[in-house]
C-alpha cells in the first residue's frame, strides 16, 4: 500500500491557497485517528497537471471566482474519469456568493451537475459516525456568509461512488488552525475529515 | 399518278416505317432492361447501385437499338434502292420500275403497264414484319412490368436511400423476419437546418443527441420488442405505418445498443450519439492579464465566438470581486449583449467602464467573453473564454506586486546580454589556441567591460530593492562597499524589509525580498568572477561564473512572476507523536476495502475483443453481437477500436473475409499504436 499524500489543488484563476493550514490539520488528524500511512506534508498539484493523478483525493478551496482553463478542465475530467474524488469547499460560506456559482458551474460544465447528497450516504459512516449528516460549522452558526446552517452537501456522483464532493459549509475555515492547537479543544471539529479520506480511499 | 409519284409515295411509307420500328425497338429494348431487372430485384433483391444503373442502360440500350435500327433502313432515303426493293418483291414489273428512274422521259405504254400493277399490299406485309417483333417484345416486357409490385417499380424507376422497404416480401407473413429488411432514419433537431438521412441496413447509426431516429421494417410492429441500453423501450414508440412499422427513439446522450427483437430473430444496431459542441469563445482583448494603477476610462473588449451548427448570442461578462482575508464582496454584470443571428463565426466587441465600477484599490475584475449556442434541445450550449483578471493595486503594492502578464521585469534585458556575453566567451575560447595572446588579452578585456558593465546594471537593481540609491554600487565608503559578499546584501536585504515592514513571522524561513534577490545577488557575484577572468585574458575560467550568473538570472525572472500572494506557511506534522491519539470511540465499525487498482481498460477490452473471437466459431451471429457491444462502450472511451470494429462488423456481417479488419482491431484493442486515426471528434492521436 502506497503513502496517502493530501493535495491541494492550484488553479489559475481565484485564490486556491486560501487555506495554508487546513492539509497540515487534516494529515494531523489522519494521524491521530487512523493507521493510514500518510505524508506529513501536504502537496500543491496544479490542475492542469497530470500529477493530479497521483492523489486519490484532491482538495480545492478559494473565496474568489473560480475559472478553470481548457487544460484544467481536461486534466481533471481525466482525473474524475479514472476514479479520483475532488473535494470543493466554498471558503465564503455563501451560496449566491461568487466561488459558489462559478465553481459550480464549472463542475457542472467539467462533470456534471453537483446534487444533495442525502444525510444517510456512506460518506457519514465510512469511519466516524454523523447519523444528522455533515458536521455544522461555526462558521454556519455565528452569522457570516449567507447567514444559513447548509444541512447537506453536494456530490457528483459515478458509478454509485463521489466523485465530486461539494460543501457550502466552509470547513476550509473552520479546519484553518495549527494542528497544534487541537489540544484545547475539547471536540476535534475536523473528524469529518476522517471520513472524507477514508471514503475516497476505500469501496 | 406518275410511275416516279408511286415510288416517291412507297418511299415516305417505307421512310415512316423504319423510323416507326426504331422507335418500337427502342422502347421494347428499354423495357424489357427495366423488367429484367426489376423481377431479379423481386425475386432476390438487387442491390441499390445496380438499380441506379438501370435508368441510364435502359435509355443507353434504346439509343443503341433505335440506332441500329435507322442505319438498318438507311437504304429507303434512295428512290433507286426503292424501286429496286420493290422490283425484287414484285416480279411482274421487270424492272420497269427502274427504267422510268434511268428515263426522265418514260414511253406511255411503260407507264400504263406500271399503273396496272399494284405494290400495296407488298408494302403491308412488309411492314407486318418490319413492326410486329419489336411491338410484341415491348409489349410482353411492358406487362412484366407492370405485372410486377408497384414497390419494385418505384425503386427500380426511382432508387434511394431506404426503398429495401418496399420490395414486397415473397416468404409468407409467419416465416418472415421482420428485422431485415431494416431502415434508419435520422432527423436531426431542426435548430441545426440539417437534412434527414436513411441508412439501409445499419449496423450503427451516428447522429446528433436529441435528435430522433425512426427504425423502420416491413410488416406489423406486433410482437416486435426493443430495448435501448438494456432499458425496454416504450410500446407507444412502436407502432405501425401502412404495411411497415416505425420505431421512434431519441438520441441519447451516451452510445447505446437499440436491441430489436421478433419471435426468435434478434437485431442489434448501435446507436453513437454525437453532442453539439459547446461554442468556442476566444478573447482577444484584454490580451492578457495586467495591473491597471488609475481605473478610469474605458476598456476595450473583444473577442471571436465559432460554434457547429449556429450561434445565437454573445456577450461579455465580468465580476468584481472587493476586500481580503474573509471579508470578500463582489458585483457582476453583463455588457455588450450581441445577436449573433445564427452565424456560425461572430465577432464580439465593447467596452468596459471602469468608471461606472467604482473600482478601489485591492479590486479584482475578472472578465470573460461567453456565446449561446442555439440548441434548443440538450442546450444551450454556452461556451466560455479564458478569464482576464485586473487587478487595482493598492499604494503599499506599488514596489512588490508583480502579477503574470505584466511587462518584462528588468532583468530580461540582462538575461540576454549575459546570453550574448556567454557565446561570445565560447567563441573566443574556442578560436584561442589560434589567436596571438595579445589579440586574446584585448578581446577578453573587451568582453570583461561589457561583463562589468550588465554588473553594474543587475546591481543597481539589487540595491534600489532594497532602499538604497542607484549607483550604490560605486558611491563609495559613505554608502556601501564597493563589492560586498552575498551573506552581507542579504543581511542588507532582511534589515531594508524588517524596516520598512516591520516583524514578519515567516517560520525561521526567508523573507520574500531576499528570496527575490538572492538569485540576483548570486548572479552579481559570479559576474565578479567571471570580469576578473576575462581582464586576465582566461574566457574559459569566465565561462563557468558566467553561466551561473545567467541561471541566476532565470531564476530570479522565475521567481518574480510567480509570487503574487506571498507563502503559506510550511507546518510538517509530526506523524509518529499524533498516530493514534485521538479518541476512536464514535468510530464506525462497518467493513470498508481499500480500493482496487482499476484494471487496464485496453486489457479489458482486448478480453472482451478474445471471447468474441472465440465465439465466432460457433455462433457468428453472438459474435457480432459480442462485438457490438464492445464497439457501443468503445464509442465513449476508446474511439479509435470503435473505428476500427465498424468495417470489422460490417464485413462479417455481409458475409466477406473480415480478416484485416479484425486484426486491425484486435492490436488497437491492445492498445498497439498502428497508425493515425482521425475521428470526428476531431481527435488526432
Amino acid at each position: 500500500m502506497t503513502t496517502f499524500t493530501f493535495a491541494t489543488a492550484q488553479y489559475d484563476s481565484g485564490d486556491w491557497d486560501s487555506a495554508p493550514l487546513v492539509p497540515p490539520n487534516i494529515i494531523d488528524t489522519i494521524a491521530r485517528y487512523t493507521e493510514i500511512e500518510v505524508t506529513p506534508t501536504g502537496a500543491i498539484v496544479p490542475l492542469a497537471s497530470p500529477d493530479l493523478l497521483r492523489y486519490p483525493l484532491v482538495y480545492l478551496t478559494g473565496h474568489l471566482p473560480v475559472r478553470f482553463s481548457d487544460a484544467e478542465r481536461r486534466q481533471l475530467r481525466e482525473y474524475l474519469d479514472r476514479g479520483g474524488m475532488l473535494f470543493v469547499d466554498d471558503h465564503n460560506h455563501d451560496v449566491d456568493g461568487v466561488f459558489h456559482r462559478t465553481a459550480t458551474e464549472e463542475i457542472t460544465r467539467t462533470i456534471a451537475e453537483p446534487k444533495l447528497l442525502p444525510n444517510n450516504h456512506s460518506l457519514y459512516s465510512a469511519f466516524f459516525k454523523f447519523p444528522d449528516g455533515p458536521p455544522t460549522t461555526s462558521h454556519e452558526l455565528n452569522g457570516w456568509g449567507d447567514n444559513l446552517v447548509h444541512k447537506n452537501l453536494f456530490a457528483v456522483m459515478r458509478e454509485g461512488r463521489i466523485s465530486v464532493l461539494y460543501s457550502s459549509k466552509d470547513y476550509s475555515s473552520e479546519w484553518g488552525y495549527h494542528p497544534d492547537t487541537k489540544r484545547f479543544q475539547s471536540v476535534d471539529n475536523t473528524k469529518f475529515a476522517v471520513n472524507i479520506v477514508v471514503y475516497a480511499l476505500t469501496a | 399518278m406518275s410511275a416516279i409519284d408511286r415510288i416517291a409515295a412507297t418511299r415516305r411509307t417505307l421512310g415512316a416505317a423504319v423510323v416507326a420500328r426504331a422507335i418500337l425497338w427502342a422502347s421494347a429494348a428499354a423495357a424489357a432492361a427495366l423488367a429484367a431487372v426489376g423481377t431479379i430485384d423481386w425475386l432476390v433483391g438487387a442491390p441499390r447501385a445496380l438499380r441506379a444503373l438501370v435508368l441510364p442502360v435502359a435509355i443507353s440500350l434504346a439509343i443503341g437499338a433505335a440506332a441500329y435500327a435507322l442505319w438498318r433502313g438507311r437504304r429507303v432515303r434512295s428512290l433507286p434502292a426503292v424501286a429496286l426493293w420493290l422490283e425484287e418483291r414484285v416480279p411482274e414489273l421487270r424492272y420497269a420500275l427502274v427504267t422510268a428512274l434511268d428515263a426522265p422521259s418514260v414511253s406511255p405504254a411503260l407507264e400504263r403497264n406500271i399503273a396496272a400493277i399494284q405494290w400495296p399490299p407488298v408494302i403491308r406485309r412488309a411492314l407486318g414484319n418490319a413492326l410486329l417483333p419489336p411491338l410484341i417484345v415491348l409489349v410482353a416486357a411492358a406487362a412484366l412490368l407492370f405485372a410486377l409490385p408497384a414497390g419494385v417499380r418505384a425503386r427500380i424507376s426511382e432508387p434511394r436511400a431506404g426503398d429495401a422497404l418496399l420490395r414486397a416480401p415473397i416468404a409468407p407473413a409467419a416465416m418472415r423476419n421482420r428485422l431485415s429488411p431494416l431502415t434508419g432514419e435520422v432527423l436531426p433537431p431542426s435548430y441545426t437546418g440539417e437534412q434527414h438521412i436513411i441508412i439501409e441496413e445499419p449496423s450503427s447509426i451516428e447522429a446528433l443527441t436529441g435528435g430522433h431516429i425512426i427504425v423502420r421494417g416491413q410488416g406489423s410492429s406486433s410482437g416486435i420488442t426493443a430495448s435501448l441500453a438494456n432499458a425496454p423501450v416504450a410500446p407507444a414508440s412502436l407502432r405501425d405505418s401502412a404495411d411497415q412499422w416505425r420505431l421512434d427513439i431519441v438520441v441519447p446522450a451516451k452510445p447505446a445498443a437499440l436491441e430489436l427483437h421478433d419471435r426468435s430473430y434478434a437485431r442489434t444496431v448501435i446507436i453513437a450519439p454525437h453532442a453539439d459542441s459547446l461554442p468556442v469563445v476566444s478573447l482577444t482583448a484584454p490580451t492578457r492579464d495586467t495591473v491597471v494603477r488609475t481605473p478610469k476610462g474605458n476598456l476595450a473588449l473583444s473577442a471571436t465566438a465559432t460554434d457547429d451548427y449556429g450561434l445565437d448570442a454573445g456577450w461579455f461578462e465580468y465580476i468584481v470581486s472587493s476586500g481580503e482575508g474573509e471579508n470578500f464582496t463582489f458585483k457582476s454584470g453583463v455588457v455588450h449583449r450581441t445577436d449573433a443571428g445564427n452565424a456560425r463565426t461572430t465577432k464580439l466587441a465593447g467596452s468596459l467602464n471602469l468608471d461606472s465600477l467604482q473600482l478601489k484599490p485591492g479590486d479584482l475584475v475578472h472578465v470573460r467573453a461567453v456565446a449561446r449556442d442555439r440548441n434548443n434541445v440538450t442546450g444551450p450550449g454556452i461556451g466560455v473564454s479564458e478569464t482576464r483578471t485586473l487587478r487595482i493595486p493598492r499604494a503599499s503594492e506599488y514596489d512588490s506586486l508583480a502579477i503574470e502578464g505584466a511587462p518584462p521585469p528588468d532583468v530580461d534585458s540582462s538575461q540576454l546580454s549575459q546570453r550574448m556575453l556567454i557565446i561570445l566567451a565560447e567563441k573566443l575560447q574556442a578560436r584561442r589556441s589560434k589567436l596571438p595572446r595579445a589579440q586574446v588579452l584585448t578581446e577578453s578585456r573587451a568582453i570583461g567591460s561589457d561583463q562589468a558593465r550588465l554588473r553594474q546594471q543587475v546591481g543597481e537593481i539589487v540595491f534600489a530593492r532594497l532602499g538604497k540609491e542607484q549607483g550604490t554600487e560605486d558611491a563609495g565608503s559613505d554608502n556601501a562597499p564597493a563589492k560586498m559578499t552575498p551573506d552581507q546584501l542579504l543581511a542588507a536585504a532582511n534589515a531594508a524589509t524588517q524596516a520598512s515592514a516591520g516583524a514578519t513571522d515567516f517560520e525561521g524561513d526567508e523573507t520574500p525580498v531576499v528570496a527575490v534577490n538572492r538569485p540576483l545577488l548570486e548572479a552579481y557575484n559570479a559576474m565578479w568572477d567571471a570580469s576578473r577572468a576575462l581582464e586576465m585574458g582566461e574566457p574559459g575560467t569566465a565561462l563557468p561564473p558566467m553561466r551561473l550568473a545567467l541561471a541566476a538570472i532565470q531564476r530570479a525572472r522565475n521567481a518574480e512572476r510567480l509570487y503574487l500572494r506571498g507563502k503559506a506557511p510550511v507546518v510538517i506534522v509530526d506523524i509518529n507523536k499524533v498516530r493514534l491519539a485521538g479518541k476512536r470511540d464514535d468510530a464506525s465499525s462497518s467493513a470498508r476495502l481499500p480500493r482496487a487498482a482499476l484494471d487496464s481498460s485496453s486489457e479489458r477490452r482486448a478480453q472482451r475483443f478474445d471471447e468474441a473471437m472465440n465465439l465466432l466459431a460457433t455462433n457468428p451471429s453472438a459474435a457480432i453481437d459480442s462485438l457490438l457491444a464492445l464497439r457501443v462502450d468503445a464509442l465513449e472511451s476508446a474511439p479509435t477500436l470503435a473505428g476500427a470494429l465498424a468495417p470489422a462488423i460490417d464485413a462479417l456481417r455481409a458475409g466477406h473475409d473480415a480478416t484485416s479488419a479484425l486484426v486491425r482491431a484486435r492490436r488497437i484493442a491492445a492498445g498497439v499504436t498502428l497508425e493515425r486515426v482521425d475521428s470526428q471528434w476531431g481527435g488526432a492521436w
